[in-house]
């Protein structure tokens, strides 16, 4: 009900574009809304994605990137390039924004999609800043059926999942990826270890809690670092072989976009093993 | 000539060997309480008899793989590597007959921070290769050659201060400039590992990294422990009793660098315990540097273990990094020292 609302307020808060067309010239300075603004907006509408947009880790559509120009993500370049409007997350670089509100440009915000739902609505109000609602509709729609095959295949046994980032990052249940879990049939158990918006949990808390299964952003194994070392700790090795690691690359969950309907055909992959 | 002087050295450690049987042993028991506390403590409650079944390897799998593949190795590490920074401080401090000289002052652990960041930011290793560890012993063993050559043959205090802060401070900045530099999206967290230290979820992967080093770097130093006694006499003495002061200078740096930078390489920078534990052993065993050197080994190896028990019984949202805890006792036990040194030497106190 509440998501709904939220869905509703935000459509609302669109002042809808009156040329069908949408603004000539948008620049992102977001990683999730360069996701949005590619998916949706015409390549010409597109003067300049941030700094992360190639980044193939983290970005859906990293090879799409290579066609646009990178900014710096600092209000200096933008100014320069003079867009009619700029997407942005409502987060971070704070001070880069009030300097560009400052000088007059129009900025859409953007807030961290928290559920499939507020993701949803972000397309919808991205397709109706640029111009192209048909689009995120269309978005919306495999995110929609993606959404009812995960529920077709979810058996009546659910499988418990721990989603587990590097050094022991937990996405607790006001989360996109809580909602994606639950949506596949899965369930999140990082509500019940206390996590509501997310933390570390220490490898004793894992091992203690023994979920079914761990979701991991890679099934690397050689750790560049020591957040990723924590990953192939051998008590997570030997209690999570690759068999009981459910692999979800970054790209698919840090941002809410188009790239949810992959994630849900994914999880609802991993859903449908029966429990040992 | 030379024999001469070694036996001489060698009768005087004999006698001198018997003072300090019971400070050895009360502190051994000490650091086996702590080693035993370290297994039971963490964020999971295991009742004392499970983890007693846990270690016999009875009880629950869950029980099992907390205390033996969580527990144990950083139980190892907290102990062999508060053990060889305590050695490291004690060596150091016989070697330049200063009470001042620590590995952390003179920018050891930040250069082998420092190295070792180097190489995994150049994307030569990753962090459970071999290679690590000797990238963090090449850096400790840089900083303490330059820091010794800077300082000359007759350390002076203020001298060895100055040159280990300019030398700490630029291997930090080094180990930040390398990590932002890497193309590393999470650098900031991972300079903070680097820079504070801990044993957190360590694994034997870990443990068989850096003990090998720590082992040598360790015998290495206590092989030296008579000749600091010599060495105490003056270095023209001990030259005369035949002590070759250039070659023991040498060794020394080589273990402490690779006592520290096996250290560094598993946990990261964790400074002052080769300060604080030679100073807190001194009262007990007296001046003779080579009587210091096991107690100091003790005490360092009980000192981490019960700061890395401390972190993990205050109560923080994430956990409180255990280089942190030992700086906060740490520094202000430096400057308690340097108001002290300073009253010795005369240094101008009205």
């Amino acid at each position: 009900m509440v998501r709904h609302l939220v869905a509703v307020l935000l459509t609302l808060l669109i002042v809808a574009p009156a040329h069908a067309a949408g603004p000539k010239r948008i620049a992102s300075l977001n990683l999730c809304t360069d996701q949005l603004l590619m998916a949706l907006a015409d390549p010409e509408q597109i003067v300049g994605l941030s700094p992360y947009a190639r980044d193939a880790d983290r970005s859906f559509m990293a090879e799409e990137a290579k066609k646009f120009r990178l900014l710096s993500g600092t209000a200096e370049d933008v100014l320069m390039l003079e867009p009619d409007l700029v997407v942005a997350g409502r987060f971070a670089r704070r001070a880069t924004r009030m300097l560009l509100k400052g000088s007059g440009l129009p900025v859409a915000e953007f807030d961290i999609a928290r559920s499939i739902a507020e993701a949803k609505a972000d397309i919808s109000r991205m397709g109706e800043l640029v111009g192209h609602p048909e689009r995120a509709a269309a978005a919306n729609g495999r995110i929609d059926a993606a959404l009812a095959r995960a529920r077709a295949a979810a058996t009546g046994h659910a499988r418990t999942v721990l989603a587990v980032s590097r050094r022991g990052w937990v996405p607790g249940g006001q989360t996109l990826t809580n909602d994606l879990l639950n949506a596949a049939g899965l369930v999140n158990i990082a509500p019940k270890l206390g996590f509501r918006t997310g933390g570390f949990a220490s490898l004793e808390t894992i091992v203690a809690a023994r979920p079914d299964d761990i979701l991991v952003a890679g099934g690397g194994d050689t750790p560049e670092d020591q957040g990723q070392a924590f990953l192939l700790h051998p008590a997570l090795t030997r209690l999570y072989p690759p068999a009981r690691r459910i692999v979800m690359p970054e790209r698919l969950t840090v941002c809410g976009g188009p790239m949810l309907a992959d994630a849900l055909d994914r999880l609802a992959a991993a859903a449908g093993r029966l429990p040992p | 000539m030379k024999a001469d002087g070694r036996t001489r050295a060698k009768t005087f450690g004999a006698a001198a060997a018997l003072g300090t049987g019971g400070p050895t042993l009360a502190l051994t028991a000490v650091v086996l309480v702590l080693f035993v506390g370290s297994l039971a403590i963490g964020p999971v409650k295991l009742s004392p008899l499970a983890v007693a079944e846990a270690l016999a390897g009875q009880g629950s799998e869950t029980a099992r793989i907390i205390v033996q593949e969580i527990r144990l190795p950083r139980a190892i590490l907290s102990v062999a590597i508060g053990g060889v920074l305590g050695l490291s401080g004690a060596a150091l401090q016989g070697l330049l007959r200063n009470p001042l000289a620590s590995p952390a002052l003179f920018g050891a652990p930040q250069a082998a921070a420092f190295g070792a960041v180097l190489a995994i930011s150049l994307g030569l290793v990753n962090v459970l290769s071999f290679a690590l560890p000797i990238a963090a012993i090449l850096g400790a063993f840089l900083s303490v050659f330059v820091l010794l050559a800077v300082a000359g043959r007759n350390a002076n205090l203020l001298l060895l201060i100055l040159a280990g802060l300019a030398l700490s401070s630029l291997a930090g900045a080094g180990t930040s400039l390398a990590m932002n530099l890497a193309p590393n999206p999470f650098a900031v967290l991972e300079i903070s590992f680097w820079l504070l230290g801990s044993l957190e979820d360590r694994s034997f992967r870990h443990v068989a990294l850096a003990l090998p080093f720590i082992v040598v770097g360790a015998t290495l130093l206590m092989a030296q422990r008579q000749k600091f006694r010599v060495l105490a006499l003056g270095e023209e003495t001990a030259q005369s009793l035949g002590v070759d002061v250039e070659r023991l200078r040498l060794l020394v740096v080589v273990g402490v660098a690779l006592g520290v930078g096996g250290a560094v390489a598993v946990a990261g920078t964790i400074g002052f315990i080769g300060l604080v534990a030679p100073h807190l052993m001194r009262p007990l065993v007296g001046w003779d540097p080579a009587k210091l050197m096991v107690p100091s080994a003790l005490a360092g190896a009980g000192l981490l273990t019960a700061a890395d028990i401390a972190v993990r019984l205050i109560p923080a949202a994430t956990d409180v990094k255990v280089g942190v805890l030992t700086a906060i006792i740490g520094v202000p036990f430096f400057l308690w020292l340097i108001v002290r040194e300073r009253r010795a030497l005369g240094g101008g106190v009205s």
